[in-house]
């Protein structure tokens, strides 16, 4: 018998008044309470473990409808020829076979791959260049000013911003070549040139994203201890020096949250091109995801379309396991 | 005492059974849901269901077309709506995923962009056999319609809409900026070089207009230059059939000789001289700075500039003259003549109309709204406001343009007898691919100044796209 079980026995002797009433010897009546306790406790876990699976069922079935099954969905179509009118024609490893020669697919990840890196360094940087300036040097009133100012672009959808930008950013009539024009500097192809419609792009899509980046840099700087600083203060370290050695190996997993999520985010980059340039000019713009929207909805090539977001997915799949295996040479967990 | 309130407030019995509840009430949604919705079930077969491409507000305007034919059949309800998109790609794509989905309407309205796509694709039903029973009926309609727009509304031999609207490519032109840069209006056969020279006036007399603007996509942008200069995307045949059409209502008009089972779109000839030639010149253009850098897109936006008088000339249609009097144009202060002469004056015209869904189970039905859609009552309020011109040549009236403009309406109509080549745009079955593969290379072409690298990748795109349908 285990020394637990000896315990409940041993309480259980020392209630032995209420066992006494029920004309049954004292053992016999402790034992039968203490079961009883048991199973009450087993009842209302079992009630709270399923009251538990209730709360989390709706959201799982949408997790599941809505991004599980399209995931697997998505695999098993890519094996077929489809078209969503007539029926699926099972094609097997064909889809892949032709991707590998449509240099329309590797275009557009070598176009989303570039942006990525690009948008996520200027998001990080800029995010944590912000959020450096706003933690060291304003009050406590001003640092909620700017946090709500800079996450506040992220409330709107990417759609809507999209759409007012494509008005501002316009070649002809959009209000930054009227204030160039104002000033008499040369008007800029902001969406009809490659290189103005990337940059744009670029802005826009760090615009709006900026404020992430920047709230994680502020609780992450918020969380460096104190005394680490003041020793390092008091050692004479310099604000550059004390960033470099000892801010930053302290917020590395941030950068690497960040960074990570940025890029996935990034390289499924779908509603700016898709509203402010049609991934235009030719396809500078053409981003992977608009092409799988292109191929699979305008085009009604399901099954091709599938096998460009399989392929898509691998891609962030290896990106992610590089990311995480380089990062342990820089991150650090304390 | 919070967690006390929120025990009190939210039992688990309580909240698990309020979330039972739920699902219930929205099963119960869903049910009612799909069983109102679709002309397919049974309990709703006295619904025809219409979809069109514009917002809901408008295609809830349209129910007015709809009440004679309900007076005329009790317990049918004609139900329209609408469906909005950047231009008729993005509509056909909410249209085909829903009817993917098993929300197939009765009826839809479909243009010249999207009639062999959905006819190719087994999706719409031929009209033929309605209308040669119901000729007589239609005498009066086919007699009034110019054969050129049936003939558009034709695929491999079967007739698949009756046309309620269609635009021709003409030029727009502001009258105010022409006449301060010394210009009157252009002649009938005005060419290439008198559009020029009006273009190099208007841009030396400075100011924010710029003397030409379009738009990118097939429709009215520099495709209209390419039929002037004699040159098309796709080999132009057509297909053999449609006698029986020609014979019962056009049998002598000389407008109707040559006409059969509507146009076959053939290889890809995208990077042929005259094609190549003809972006060139809008490369010229904008290198002159005598036209803007060219939006992508279904064309408000030029037209917003245009009534803002920032715009000299513009491939417009009938729907301009509405569109550009909605927008604060006043008559008189715009006109229009027909497309300049290159080595042809031949126009480009799309044509919009009714198509009836195979999979529909009120085809008769069906079948008789659309036939009483072309009504010219009904045509006007399917098209009010003057935002297209109409297939009913007797429409076509100096009173209607009376309060919009322009002075020279009769452009829009005669553009078809004046000029007999006038085709429609090509839009073959894989429309869709060709759409964007056209953007995509023209804007490549704007921006790198290389029509003829271009046009290789876009002879390559159509292909390709050809191939794989």
């Amino acid at each position: 018998m285990s020394q637990a079980s000896q315990a409940v026995r041993n309480r259980g002797r020392a209630s032995a008044p209420s066992g006494a009433r029920s004309g049954r010897p004292p053992e016999q009546q402790e034992d039968q309470s203490a079961s009883l306790r048991r199973r009450a406790q087993n009842r209302r876990a079992r009630r709270e473990t399923l009251f538990g699976y209730a709360m989390v069922a709706s959201a799982l079935v949408v997790v599941v409808v809505f991004t599980v099954a399209p995931i697997l969905a998505s695999f098993v179509l890519a094996l077929f020829k489809w078209d969503a009118i007539s029926s699926p024609e099972f094609v097997g490893l064909d889809n892949f076979d032709a991707l590998l020669s449509d240099e329309s697919v590797t275009h557009s990840l070598l176009v989303t791959s570039g942006l990525a890196v690009i948008i996520v360094f200027l998001q990080v940087a800029l995010g944590l260049g912000l959020a450096l300036l706003v933690a060291q040097r304003a009050s406590k009133i001003v640092q909620h000013l700017f946090r709500a100012a800079f996450f506040l672009p992220m409330l709107a959808s990417a759609a809507s911003i999209s759409i007012v930008m494509a008005y501002v950013f316009n070649d002809q009539f959009g209000v930054i070549n009227y204030y160039l024009d104002l000033l008499h500097l040369p008007e800029v192809s902001w969406l009809s040139s490659t290189g103005g419609a990337t940059a744009t792009i670029v802005l826009v899509a760090v615009w709006q994203q900026l404020g992430f980046t920047f709230i994680l840099f502020v609780a992450a700087l918020g969380s460096v201890p104190g005394d680490v600083l003041e020793a390092a203060q008091i050692d004479g370290a310099s604000p550059a020096r004390m960033f470099w050695r000892i801010k930053l190996p302290l917020i590395s997993p941030t950068v690497l949250f960040a960074s990570t999520v940025g890029l996935i985010n990034t390289m499924q980059l779908f509603d700016q091109p898709y509203v402010m340039t049609k991934g235009g000019p030719g396809e500078s713009t053409y981003t992977t995801v608009l092409l799988v929207y292109q191929t699979a909805f305008q085009n009604l090539q399901f099954g091709y379309a599938s096998a460009i977001s399989v392929v898509l997915f691998a891609v962030l799949l290896i990106i992610t396991a590089v990311q995480f295996t380089v990062s342990r040479k820089w991150v650090f967990y304390s | 005492m919070s967690s006390g309130i929120l025990k009190e407030q939210f039992s688990r019995r309580g909240v698990l059974r309020a979330g039972v509840a739920s699902a219930a009430v929205a099963g119960v949604g869903g049910l009612a849901s799909a069983c109102s919705s679709g002309s397919s079930s049974s309990s709703d077969s006295k619904v025809l269901n219409v979809l069109v491409f514009t917002d809901q507000a408008s295609a809830n305007k349209l129910s007015t077309a709809a009440a004679p034919f309900e007076a005329a059949h009790p317990g049918m309800k004609v139900k329209f709506t609408g469906i909005t998109g950047t231009d008729w790609n993005d509509f056909f794509s909410k249209l085909l995923t829903q009817i993917a989905a098993g929300n197939a309407p009765d009826i839809v309205s479909v243009a010249t962009e999207g009639l062999q796509l959905f006819a190719a694709k087994g999706l719409a039903e031929p009209l033929d056999d309605y209308v040669k029973r119901d000729a007589s009926e239609l005498k009066s309609y086919f007699a009034d319609v110019h054969p050129a727009l049936i003939e558009a509304m034709m695929y491999q031999g079967h007739l698949y809409e009756l046309p309620t609207d269609f635009n021709a490519g003409n030029m727009f032109y502001s009258t105010s900026l022409l006449e301060s840069a010394g210009v009157g209006r252009p002649a009938d056969d005005w060419t290439k070089d008198d559009f020029y020279d009006i273009a190099t006036k208007i841009a030396r007399k400075g100011g924010s207009a710029v003397p030409y603007n379009w738009v990118v996509r097939l429709w009215g942008s520099w495709t209209s230059w390419m039929y002037a200069n004699g040159g098309n995307l796709l080999t132009e045949g057509k297909w053999d059939g449609g006698d029986w059409l020609w014979n019962t209502f056009y049998p002598n008009d000389p407008a109707a000789s040559g006409r059969k089972g509507g146009w076959r779109w053939g290889d890809p000839t995208a990077n042929s001289a005259p094609v190549v030639e003809s972006l060139d010149y809008m490369i010229q253009l904008q290198k002159e700075g005598l036209s803007a850098k060219p939006d992508v897109g279904g064309g408000a936006t030029l037209q917003g500039l245009f009534a803002s008088n920032k715009i000299g000339m513009s491939v417009g249609g009938g729907f301009w003259a509405g569109g550009l009097h909605n927008a604060g144009m006043k008559t008189g202060s715009f006109d229009v003549q027909y497309f300049p002469k290159w080595r042809t004056q031949r126009h480009l015209f799309g044509a919009g109309g009714y198509g009836i869904l195979k999979s529909s189970k009120n085809k008769d039905l069906a079948w008789e709204f659309v036939k009483s859609l072309v009504s010219a009552k009904n045509l006007d309020v399917l098209m009010p406001g003057n935002t297209t011109t109409f297939p009913r040549k007797s429409m076509m009236t100096a009173e209607r343009y009376s309060t919009t403009g322009p002075k020279n309406w009769h452009v829009f109509y005669d553009t078809l007898t004046k000029f007999p080549e006038t085709a429609p745009i090509p839009a073959p079955p894989y429309y869709q691919a060709m759409a964007i593969a056209l953007n995509k290379r023209t804007t490549e072409a704007m921006s790198s100044g290389k029509a003829k690298a271009a046009l290789d990748g876009l002879q390559s795109d159509l292909e390709t796209a050809m191939k794989t349908g």
